[in-house]
């Protein structure tokens, strides 16, 4: 109970709503005394002067005209005041009331002379009074002063009003920070639930979005994007691994057998030198598989992405042709490459080369003899297109997945040579870029396409 | 060729030195990089090969930096286990000048740092090319044998001004895609090879005699006699 207690207290939303209702609190305190002090005081200045210039007057008069006259004055501006607050008060020196509206010598008014606070009985009740003593020649004690209870029940109320605006404020606080705890604790928690889970080992666990577009759905979408990144890379891993398992250990095997062999028999030296350089090719294709390996896992990284720089799509597809076509030709394949336009993208341009010419070194390994391969650009709305077509065997629609996979050779293309990273090569690339490869019939044969967004008109240097 | 290595793995370090020398080259050796760097810096030498990473503080990058920082062009050859694309531009940048992945091939090794040495050599910027009575024109941008005009696809051309650049050196497959080409990937197929024979079928019709040569196991080599 007390850790709930305790973690209650720690909760940052309450916190938060605390603080908020405090801030409120004092601002609105500031604001009203800041007003309080200003109209306030002005009243109290206002009402100091009126009596002060009605005492004078009346001091004056009593010099002028001796104490009937003052008596007379007296009398006059009692029955002269007209809001009735005005207060006047003439006694002897005993302080026994000569003249006045106040039927006794206020207590809390002693003897001396000056400015005075005091409740005044007027009309059967307490009021309260500002008031100014004088001592006029002949020891005349003369009182003047004003009703200012009004003005002090109003200030009373205030303050109430005061002190009620403030526990309200802090109970909406509290009850808004308690609310808006519930509402960011859901989320949070889901968060957080989402994240234990997968570290528990659950990769395909995602934030929970409420759909409603806000900061929270924003940063649910953000995580679950770096989720399926992070799944992605394992994905890489663990398909790397099974890849040296599979494929890397198969040619190593062959080669140690090899050297073994070598060893068991010592043939005579020109026939081991043979064995010797078929080892070596085998540890070269080896070494191939591993570069290539290596490649796919910087590139799945998304490291490359930092070297991006506008690339004319046109000049890299020109370019893989020239390098491949001679080859094409050699291998007795028809080869067709069109590409006099200019496109922009964003890319690595050594990468889309690598991409552009697997996809054209697999189709003309699968052309047959007499075939013929294309090599195309095309514009396709936002995206430009990178179609490479043969007339080969092409690949059944439920292996066209497959064949994306690492590792993944058809049983077409087992006498083919090559290690089966080409394609994942190809559609690797097409993610980095934020493409994608797509493999379709052309009827007959095989029309892979890397598709890529275009750089757009906009940010592209005039 | 008077050659400094600077290698700490000792069978590598043994593998490159019994090249070297049986190619008749003076080789060098430092195991460390500080060994190494006193070395590079109080002796003359042709070229150096330096590994990436070394032991003892002052690595292979430290090493180029400080050469090149005290105004010393020696060509540099770095080899690294490192195959990323940013490891390669930074060894470049470093002050490298060129940069070989391992593992490697003694041939490839030794292919480029001829090539190196010979970059060195040649810094006035030459119009004409001769091999024996195969000539290009570098401004015309035209070719001839024995005086007969020889017409070239403009990556051949290319291609033949880079082999006779470096004639009588050996070429190597990935020297010609990322100097030709400047294609830093493995094509999967022979595209080199098929455009050397055509390129040949061009420049060697009989009844001249051959220029261009297949050296097994290592490249090419455009050479005028033999």
């Amino acid at each position: 109970m007390a850790s709930a207690g305790a973690s209650f207290l720690r909760s940052a939303s309450l916190r938060l709503a605390l603080a908020f209702a405090a801030l409120f609190v004092f601002c609105s305190s500031l604001l009203v005394g800041a007003l309080w002090w200003t109209t306030s005081g002005y009243l109290d200045r206002e009402t100091n002067a009126v009596i002060a210039a009605e005492a004078n007057a009346l001091a004056d008069q009593s010099r002028a005209v001796g104490l009937p006259g003052l008596v007379d004055a007296v009398r006059r501006r009692i029955a002269e005041s007209r809001d009735d607050k005005a207060i006047y008060l003439l006694a002897d020196p005993a302080l026994r009331p000569l003249v006045g509206n106040l039927a006794a010598w206020p207590l809390q008014v002693g003897r001396a002379e000056g400015w005075w606070e005091a409740d005044v009985e007027r009309n059967g009740a307490l009021r309260r009074a500002r008031l100014v003593h004088f001592v006029l020649p002949g020891s005349l004690q003369l009182l003047v002063g004003r009703d200012i209870q009004d003005r002090v029940e109003v200030r009373q109320a205030i303050l109430e009003a005061l002190v009620w605006a403030g526990a309200l404020a802090v109970l909406i606080g509290a009850v808004a920070g308690l609310v808006f705890r519930r509402l960011v604790l859901a989320r949070i928690a889901a968060i957080g639930a989402t994240a234990g889970a997968i570290m528990r080992g659950d990769l395909r666990q995602r934030v929970p979005t409420a759909g409603s577009g806000d900061e929270f759905d924003a940063l649910a979408g953000t995580i679950n994007d770096m989720l399926a990144q992070i799944e992605r890379l394992i994905d890489g891993v663990r398909n790397v691994s099974n890849a040296i398992a599979h494929d890397l250990r198969t040619p190593l095997a062959e080669t140690r057998g090899r050297l073994e062999d070598l060893l068991r028999h010592r043939p005579a030296p020109d026939a081991a030198f043979a064995e010797v350089e078929e080892a070596v090719a085998d540890i070269d294709r080896l070494i191939g598989t591993f570069n290539a390996l290596l490649r796919l896992a910087e590139i799945d990284s998304g490291v490359r992405r930092a070297g991006f720089v506008r690339v004319d799509l046109g000049d890299v597809v020109r370019s893989v042709g020239d390098l491949y076509a001679p080859a094409a030709e050699a291998r007795g394949v028809r080869f067709a490459g069109a590409a006099n336009v200019s496109v922009a993208v964003d890319g690595d341009p050594s990468l889309l080369a690598q991409a552009i010419g697997n996809l054209v070194d697999n189709a003309v390994k699968y052309a047959p003899s007499g075939g013929q391969v294309t090599l195309g650009l095309a514009l396709d709305g936002d995206a430009v297109r990178v179609v490479v077509r043969d007339d080969g065997p092409g690949i059944p629609d439920a292996d066209k997945p497959k064949v994306v996979a690492r590792f993944y050779r058809g049983d077409a293309s087992r006498s083919a040579p090559g290690v089966g990273l080409g394609l994942s090569l190809v559609a690797a690339v097409a993610a980095l870029h934020g493409g994608r490869l797509e493999l379709a019939d052309a009827h007959p044969g095989l029309a892979a396409s890397l598709v890529l967004p275009r750089r757009s008109v906009a940010d592209s240097p005039a | 060729m008077k050659i400094l290595l600077i290698e700490d793995n000792a069978r590598v370090a043994q593998f490159v030195l019994k090249g070297l020398r049986e190619g008749g080259h003076v080789a060098d050796h430092a195991a460390t990089g500080r060994d190494g760097l006193f070395m590079a810096s109080s002796e003359r030498y042709d070229a150096i090969i330096l590994d990436r990473m070394l032991p003892g503080g002052v690595d292979g990058l430290t090493i180029v930096s400080a050469l090149r920082a005290a105004g010393d062009r020696t060509p540099v050859m770095i080899l690294s286990a490192l195959s990323d694309v940013d490891e390669r531009i930074r060894g470049l940048k470093a002050g490298g000048d060129d940069y070989l992945t391992k593992p490697f091939a003694f041939g490839e090794l030794a292919a480029r740092l001829d090539a190196l040495a010979r970059r060195a050599q040649a810094v006035s910027a030459q119009t004409a090319l001769a091999v024996g009575d195969l000539r290009m024109d570098l401004l015309k941008r035209e070719v001839t044998r024995a005086g007969a005009a020889i017409e070239l696809q403009p990556r051949e051309f290319k291609l033949l001004e880079y082999l006779m650049r470096h004639s009588g050196q050996v070429v190597t497959r990935t020297m010609l895609l990322e100097n030709v080409w400047d294609y830093h990937f493995d094509p999967q197929t022979n595209v080199i090879d098929v455009h050397i024979s055509n390129l040949r079928r061009k420049i060697d019709a009989p009844p001249n005699k051959p220029l261009l040569k297949t050296i097994r196991n290592a490249g090419y080599m455009l050479n005028a006699d033999g």
